[in-house]
Parts: C-alpha cells; structure tokens; sequence
C-alpha cells in the first residue's frame, strides 16, 4: 500500500483512553437526547396552542434546527454567544448544539406522528371531562412517542455522530477529541481513526439493537 | 520480427529497471512538480494574502526548495491535523508545515534536520492577572490542537493537577477565544503572538513571558522511507543557512532580529 506500515500494536495501547471518550461521546448524547424530547414536546405543544407568538418560536426554532448545518449551530454555542459575553464550556457548547438540533428534528418528527393520530381522540378525551393539556398528555403524546420512537433512535445515532464536532470548540475528552489528541501526539493518524471509526459503528449498532428490543418489548399490541 | 521481440524487450526492460530505481526525488524531478503541504493558518510562517494567494515564509521556503530542484512548486493548503494523511495519500510530497521533529512523531515520518526554531510565548486576556508564564496555573488555557505548544501546555496542566487545557482546531479560533475571554491565556510561538497582537485583530490580549519550553525546532518532512529525498533535504536547509536565504526569509517575515540557531551545541545530527 502507500508506502506506509500499520503499527497497529503501538495504536491500540492507546484504546483504553478511547474507550474513556467513547463513555464521554455517549453521556452527551443521552443528555442531549433526553433534553431534546423534552424541548420537542413543549415545541410541539407550542405549535398546537394556536397562540401566534408561541408558534412563531416553535416553528422558528425547527427551521433553523433543521437548515442550517450542526456545525454552524455548535459553533455559535460557543463562539457566537461568546460575543455577548455569555462562555461555555466546550463541553456545554457541545451539549447545547446538539440538544437545539435534537429538538428541532424531534419536533418535527411528533408533527409527523401527530398526524397519524385521528383528532377524533382528542374530542374523545375532552368530552370526558379532560383538560386540553390532560387530554394531550394521557391520550396523544403517548401514541405520537410510540410512532416516532424509531425516527428517534435515528436521532440518537445522529446525536453520537455529531459529537464529533466538538472538536471545533475545543473538546477533547470525546471519542474524536480523545482520537484528535493522539493523532498529534504519534502521527498514527490512519489507526487510530480506523478504530475510532470502529468503536462509533459499535455504538451506533449497540443504540440499534437495543432500540428495536425496546420498541418489541413495549409497543406489542 | 526477432530483432523486433529482442528489441521490445530490452526496451520494457529499461522501462522497469527504471521504474524499480526511481525513488520519490526522481518522481519529483520527473514530474516537473514539487506539491508541499503549507498550513496557510499559521502567520508568518503559512497565510494568504488580500487576494486569496498563499504567502509566508513557508511558501517561499517550498518555492525555493522547487527552485532548486529545478521544478515548479505547488502549494496544498494542510491543515495541521491533515498533514499525515495528505502525506500518506500521495497528495503532497514533502511537507513543509512548520512541523515539530518529535521522536514519537519521527516513527511515522522522516524528518529532515531542522529549518526553523520557535521561541514560544505566552499570551493573556487584558482582563486577567498574570505577572509571568506560572500564572496560568489553575486558569482554562488553550492552543492550536496537534502543535509543540499545544502538546506542552496539555503536559503542564497536567503537572499542576489545576486548571483547564482546551485544544482548538485553528490558530484563529485560539485567539478568537483568548480575545473573547473564554481562555485566560494561551502559548504561541513568539512570532504569531507578535503578529496577532499587532494586527488588532484580537482586541484585549497581551504577551506576558516566554513559556520555558525547549526551542521548538520544525523540520520538512516526507515519507519515512524516502532516503533519496531526505538526503536531499538536509542539504537543501544546511544551503539555505549557509547562503544567508536563511536570514534574508527570517527579516522579510519575522522582522529584524537574530534568526535562531538552528544547531544544537555539543552534539551532531
């Protein structure tokens, strides 16, 4: 090949320290999933409030989410509100890039499960005597969390994915940032991104498999 | 016919005689092009100018280093992080990058003898107190992910057991960050600190010490296995010395001044 040899060996002595960032790679994604359902259901709450202000920001938030690339919007977490004198953490920017991103797929994702959902249901509910957010909360978000759940085990996979942005505003405790950081050091740059090539497949298969087991698990009918 | 066959085949047998002794200084002169990784984020050393065109005293080291070998230089904008891979990938020839000669490094790569020796300097936010390089001890510091400093500066927060240690992926972004306050201080070389505080580009920072470091000698690099062509270069850099290219590139990029020594006293390479 091109003139260069695989010292696979002095590359994977390093593992243990890649392992470490793939913890780190996976803590920030659960947290910016777990906050990104969060904010996705009171976007989407938003949106069905009929109130023009608070649809305006729901609908605001998604289509910058959704159009404009993870990177811009972790830099300007970092960088860009820096410039108003508020600082982040790299790990915090990280977090809240990627949580606004999550939100803004996720919302758009309950849209589409909402319409699944026949506005019967909810006349159904508040005929019962149900508040509209009693009726929301105990008969539609629970169906709209079932159809979207795959579309958010993909959201997830992309959260782990993204995390590897975190390098542009100065992480280095992630499974890239930790990969970026011993690449300097030794020069083992083909190594040491073929396995951390290898552990984010691992994980992103792993969130996939444990996914569908879930879903199985919860959604018989 | 027969002398046709005898004929072809003492033809293909200088062709592949040829092609098992051609080493990458032939290809190079072969191919009338010699491509350099340059890092052009890395002032004075790799910039461009106002009309977009690669300058520093990289550049003009490659287009010398071109010129001697009588072919035309191309320059490959590299990133730090991307200098093995573009290497590697056959993209470049030979990198001159401002590229640290580490030991662990030199397991992948060969390195020339050194062309260029940074003192390095540490810079702060106006905002913060620092009477010398030991106060950033306990306060978040950062440099350009991959380089000599960056390297060290990791290793000494480290040591204190205090403090915060952030890489970023370009020179811009460290003083972006250093002006914005979101580091109290970073280590650069002395010529880039110089640069960026002159520029005014990066308002509200301010060179404070020198960082104790050993000089941070950088050296051109090629594959490992190229004895042909480092061969080549450490000649190359022992004339640019010795024909004072060496100090004329020095006071046209870094300003007046002594160029460092490029020797180490007390021992040979």
């Amino acid at each position: 090949m091109f003139g260069y040899t695989f010292q696979w060996k002095q590359a994977l002595s390093k593992l243990p320290q890649m392992l470490d960032g793939a913890l780190v790679t996976m803590e920030i994604a659960l947290l910016s999933m777990a906050i990104g359902i969060a904010l996705a259901v009171l976007l989407t709450l938003f949106r069905l409030s009929g109130n023009r202000v608070l649809n305006g920001f729901a609908v605001t938030w998604v289509e910058v989410a959704r159009n404009t690339p993870a990177l811009f919007q972790i830099y300007m977490a970092h960088f860009g509100v820096a410039s108003f004198g508020i600082h982040f953490s790299p790990f915090t920017s990280l977090l809240i890039g990627i949580t606004f991103n999550n939100a803004g797929y996720l919302a758009e994702n309950f849209r589409g499960a909402l319409k699944a959902i026949p506005e019967t249901q909810t006349r159904a509910g508040r005929s019962l005597g149900m508040t509209p957010l009693e009726a929301f909360g105990y008969i539609v978000m629970p169906q709209m969390l079932r159809i979207a759940f795959l579309p958010m085990t993909n959201q997830m996979v992309w959260a782990i994915l993204m995390t590897s942005l975190g390098v542009t505003v100065g992480l280095n405790i992630d499974l890239y940032g930790v990969t970026q950081d011993l690449n300097a050091l030794t020069f083992r740059t083909f190594e040491l991104f073929a396995i951390a090539g290898v552990i984010f497949y691992l994980i992103t298969k792993i969130i996939q498999l444990g996914a569908r087991l879930v879903a199985a698990r919860l959604f018989r009918y | 016919m027969k002398l046709g066959l005898t004929l072809g085949g003492i033809a293909a047998a200088v062709v592949l005689a040829t092609a098992a002794q051609a080493d990458k200084l032939d290809d190079i002169i072969a191919s009338g092009t010699l491509r350099c990784a340059v890092t052009l984020d890395f002032p004075p050393m790799g910039m461009r100018d106002a009309s977009n065109n690669p300058i520093g005293f990289d550049v003009d080291y490659c287009n010398d280093l071109a010129a001697a070998l009588g072919v035309t230089a191309e320059i490959v904008d590299t990133p730090f992080p991307e200098r093995i891979p573009a290497l590697m990938s056959g993209r470049v020839d030979v990198g001159v990058a401002s590229t640290s000669d580490t030991l662990e490094r030199a397991k992948t790569v060969g390195f020339s003898i050194p062309y260029y020796a940074f003192e390095n300097a540490v810079v702060a936010n106006d905002k913060v107190e620092m009477a010398d390089w030991e106060g950033m001890k306990g306060k978040t510091v950062g440099a350009t992910a991959g380089t000599y400093e960056a390297i060290w500066l990791e290793g000494q927060v480290k040591a204190w057991g205090e403090g915060e240690f952030r890489p970023y992926q370009t020179q811009a972004d460290v003083f972006l960050a250093l002006s914005q306050g979101q580091l109290d201080a970073t280590v650069s070389t002395v010529e880039v600190a110089e640069a960026n505080v002159k520029s005014g580009n990066f308002p509200g920072i301010k060179i404070v010490d020198k960082a104790p470091m050993v000089p941070d000698y950088v050296a051109l690099f090629t594959m490992r296995n190229e004895y042909g062509l480092i061969n080549y270069l450490d000649l190359f850099v022992n004339q640019q010395v010795r024909t004072g290219r060496y100090a004329e590139l020095y006071k046209k990029w870094v300003g007046d001044g002594e160029p460092a020594n490029l020797s180490v006293p007390g021992v040979d390479r």
